[in-house]
């Protein structure tokens, strides 16, 4: 048996990983993914007998951020080799090969995978202009996407900017940024948002579709709702604050060094749905207002836009401006005044001015 | 998601909900005495606030045995004063709780060997075995 | 564009231009209006006739004791449900974070107890001030339609107000959006109905305690 037939079970038990090990994954991620704890088993079994899982990921109209943030998994645990396992057969800024080679592993992958592979996606996707301000080899973001997708078992689309538009998508737009579900409409997408999202969640979808052959429960955004299910308000651990109506006025007042809530400051956790609030970041180190700073809402759409910027509490929004408010005043009084003054005119007569 | 709860939730510390907790782990019993099926309770996924876990540690108590499994970090599980009735925890590889569980069944999955690990073991063994009287006939 | 950016955004801007230009155009409406000429010589001077109106407007916060048996009832129950409101949005966090971000004013805010409670006295009062408009018959007979429409633009702030408060029955983003939408329909409505007794009512008893103290009567 070669190395390429060899299913993930072989390939843990060649570097020292038993069942147990394999269980006691398993157990973890069905408890991450919401699941009843009694599908840790089948899910170890699923997961013992599955062969390499093709993923081919495009990356489009984006920072990098969301790799980088996917692969800050720096301890050589049990999970990092199973997702070494899932085989990343094209990824444009980790892989050795460059330019005609690197299409022609793009094309060999997508030819020995047809219609088994996950198609992962970041960054959005530019439609302006026939799709010009973003080309791999000359060819535009839109026509590989809808190149691969057909072929693809799902699509997932990593990041705020694949899910939803992101920072491309900010106001003015001038690329036409969109996502991948305003192009492709006829595959199953998962949206994985987050600016960047959280690594654990791509972990959850892709153990999720190896063990059991679909995808997990999704909420009407097409969200893993074991993630997205809850915002971070719900769990935030400064909720009690917010209860009590301690609020931080402004950043390293005494209010925010004794960590009251920040939802004067701006903070967007009470419409933000994410699992930063438990999960948190950096192997469960901290997530933004346990650092001292409000949710900025990054995995919502139009976040970049929201009324106000990210400082303008929920409360508070884009009033008219000054400028414009005097403006009504006055039509406000040529109004009023007009209607006075013809009044006055029908007045009968005998009743003059005071 | 499910962890976090464990620590950041601070609801009312529930004498209700203990109980409630050893009313399922009694149906579980039950379920496991007449047809033999195994259930588990995933105390992550519950808000228990940290004196509610202790509570219902306490009220469960410590049985006959504790065993130790050295996996990706160190997983806890132990027999309650209830037999069948099992408290496993599971954390990485820093000390982390990546999960916890009350499980109701004779023995935790965790603790059996896997066969294909058997297997393994039993070429292991035999390479072993052979090379050892090799060296003695030689 | 979702319900809760088109409330913070272009629904705040076009109801807050309505309800100022409204508010000008009706104050202005009338006070540019023609007023009948007074021919008897003024009993009291210029500043005294002031005064006398600037006095009717507290004078007249409490009913004549000849007129509580008939009107005791309803008026203790409006100022319940006024100070009620009162309490809310001027010791409320979120509003005075409002006017803040407006006015650049600030307080300190009531404890949220308090304002729970003041939120559940308000919204019975409104309840009963309803039920009293419809069960007493000279009251049911001069209601017309601006009176409920009123009388519903201010109940829908404050029950979606309780519950946003209490995070229940929707998400957040979803009560929010509610709450101030219902607000912004509230300040489209109050210069054109009823609700414009927010500033006529202090109007009203200033120009007749004006005009009584004018006449030499009692204000």
């Amino acid at each position: 048996m070669t190395a390429a037939d060899e299913n993930l079970g072989e390939m843990l038990a060649r570097r020292g990983f038993g069942r147990r090990g394999l269980l006691k994954f398993a157990i973890a991620m069905t408890s991450s993914l919401a699941l009843p704890p009694g599908m840790a088993v089948a899910m170890a079994d699923n997961l013992a007998a599955a062969k390499r899982q093709s993923v081919i990921w495009l990356s489009f109209q984006e920072c990098t951020g969301c790799l980088e943030t996917l692969l800050r998994t720096d301890s050589p645990t049990i999970a990092a080799l199973i997702f070494d396992f899932i085989s990343l057969d094209y990824q444009e800024a980790l892989m050795a090969a460059a330019g005609g080679a690197a299409e022609r592993t793009l094309r060999q992958a997508v030819a020995a995978n047809k219609g088994k592979y996950l198609l992962a996606i970041d960054g959005s996707v530019p439609l302006a202009d026939g799709g010009v301000y973003s080309l791999t080899g000359g060819k535009s973001n839109v026509s590989m996407l809808q190149e691969f997708a057909p072929d693809a078992a799902a699509i997932l689309a990593i990041g705020t900017c694949a899910a939803y538009g992101g920072i491309p998508k900010a106001h003015p737009n001038p690329t036409g940024a969109v996502g991948v579900e305003d192009v492709i409409t006829d595959k199953p997408i998962v949206n994985i948002p987050g600016c960047p999202p959280i690594p654990d969640v791509l972990s959850g979808v892709l153990v999720h579709f190896v063990s059991f052959g679909r995808l997990p429960a999704l909420d009407d955004r097409k969200r893993p709702l074991a993630y997205f299910g809850t915002t971070i308000h719900d769990q935030c651990y400064r909720k009690p604050f917010y209860d009590q109506g301690k609020f931080a006025k402004s950043f390293d007042d005494e209010g925010a060094r004794q960590g009251w809530c920040l939802f004067e400051l701006g903070c967007k956790g009470p419409t933000t749905h994410n699992a930063c609030a438990s999960l948190k970041w950096n192997d469960n180190t901290s997530f933004p207002i346990e650092s001292g700073h409000g949710c900025l809402g990054c995995s919502e759409p139009d976040f970049w836009d929201q009324e106000g910027g990210f400082y303008t509490s929920l409360a508070g929004g884009t009033g008219p401006g000054w400028r414009d408010a005097g403006i009504a005043a006055a039509t406000g009084i040529v109004l009023g005044s007009a209607a006075a003054i013809s009044a006055r005119r029908n007045a009968p007569k005998g009743t003059t001015e005071t | 998601m499910a962890q976090g709860c464990l620590k950041n939730f601070n609801f009312l510390a529930d004498d209700g909900l203990v109980d409630t907790l050893l009313m399922e782990v009694a149906d579980l019993l039950e379920n496991f005495l007449a047809h033999g099926r195994s259930g588990s309770i995933d105390l992550a996924g519950l808000p228990l606030s940290a004196s509610c876990l202790a509570a219902l540690e306490q009220r469960l108590g410590h049985g006959e045995i504790s065993a130790m499994i050295r996996v990706s970090g160190e997983s806890e599980t132990r027999e309650t004063a209830f037999p069948g009735v099992w408290w496993t925890s599971h954390a990485d590889e820093t000390g982390r709780i990546i999960a916890m569980l009350i499980e109701v069944t004779d023995v935790p999955d965790i603790l059996r060997a896997g066969k294909a690990d058997m297997a393994r073991g039993q070429i292991r063994l035999q390479a072993a075995t052979s090379f050892a009287q090799a060296r003695r006939t030689a | 564009m979702t319900l809760l950016s088109f409330a913070r955004g272009p629904g705040m801007q076009v109801a807050s231009l309505i309800f100022i230009a409204g508010m000008f155009w009706r104050l202005f409406g009338i006070f540019l209006l023609r007023r009948r000429v007074a021919h008897a010589a003024a009993r009291h001077p210029f500043p005294i006739r002031l005064l006398g109106g600037a006095v009717t407007i507290f004078t007249r916060t409490i009913p004549r004791r000849t007129f509580w048996p008939r009107v005791g009832a309803g008026v203790a129950l409006s100022y319940v449900f006024h100070v009620g409101l009162f309490i809310i949005l001027f010791g409320g966090a979120p509003h005075i974070l409002i006017i803040h971000e407006i006015f650049g004013l600030s307080w300190p805010g009531l404890p949220r107890g308090v304002i729970v409670i003041a939120s559940g006295i308000t919204l019975a009062a409104l309840i009963l001030l309803l039920v009293r408009r419809l069960t007493h018959p000279v009251l049911r007979l001069l209601s017309k339609p601006d009176d409920y429409i009123s009388w519903a633009i201010v109940f829908l702030p404050v029950a979606t107000g309780i519950l946003l408060s209490g995070e229940t029955i929707a998400s957040y983003g979803t009560l929010l959006a509610l709450h101030i939408l219902s607000i912004e329909a509230l300040m489209i409505w109050l210069p054109f109905g009823k609700l414009m007794h927010v500033s006529l009512v202090f109007a009203g008893r200033f120009v007749l305690g004006y005009n009584f103290s004018r006449k030499g009567a009692a204000t």
